[in-house]
């Protein structure tokens, strides 16, 4: 799977959480951009991409990512 | 009351309990709600409406979700994180309900379970259903 591929399912997932049609979201989009990423949204996020992506983290490799675009490069190689 | 802790749930797990719905309990839930919706405490209004009677609050049949993970699934170590539900069909006083939960989804990072949930009456009717998330907690 491409990285654009990846990138606009995320995407389309925080515009389903954050209930915005229109959200963009960048690489280096964090969680200080967005006013509704709580810590419970943060949860819906990660829920959400585990379930479209089949794919599973663990709380160490959450910790670790800064912003969007870590977060895809994670699953990039995860899903490799 | 269950004690489910995070590493006893599987996907699949599932848990359920009846309860029968009785003038006591719309008493009740108007005097807390102050929801005076002529649906609820007007039977004339009701069957005007189409209904056989007036029709039980949805959230006092959904507060019976709280019961189910907070008694039953995973019971003492449940924090509720959020719940999405839709009603289909209405509830009356007197209908005996079936409150079931299964777990469908395990987030281990975050110890947080998905629970597809729905509650039936006596005909085996739906009348809601709910996607439901909880916290599991530490002992």
């Amino acid at each position: 799977m491409t990285r654009e591929k990846v990138f606009n399912g995320v995407q389309g997932i925080f515009r389903d959480i954050f209930d915005e049609d229109d959200l963009m979201i960048s690489d280096t989009t964090s969680s200080d951009e967005i006013e509704d990423w709580d810590s419970l949204n943060h949860i819906n996020l990660v829920s959400a991409i585990e379930k479209e992506f089949e794919i599973r983290f663990s709380l160490g490799e959450l910790m670790t990512l800064k912003d969007v675009g870590a977060m895809v490069d994670l699953m990039l190689e995860k899903i490799k | 009351m269950n004690e489910y802790k995070f590493s006893d749930i599987k996907v699949g797990l599932t848990e359920s309990f009846d309860t029968k719905i009785d003038i006591s309990m719309m008493d009740k839930f108007l005097d807390i709600s102050n929801d005076t919706n002529p649906l609820h405490i007007d039977e004339n209004y009701a069957k005007k409406q189409g209904f056989a009677n007036r029709v039980v609050y949805g959230l006092l049949t959904s507060s019976f979700y709280s019961t189910l993970v907070g008694v039953y699934l995973p019971g003492k170590y449940c924090i509720l994180q959020g719940i999405d539900i839709q009603f289909s069909n209405p509830v009356y006083i007197d209908d005996m309900l079936n409150i079931s939960g299964k777990v469908i989804y395990i987030n281990e990072a975050y110890k947080q379970i998905e629970i597809k949930a729905v509650i039936t009456n006596q005909d085996n009717k739906k009348v809601s259903k709910a996607t439901i998330k909880v916290g599991v907690m530490d002992e």
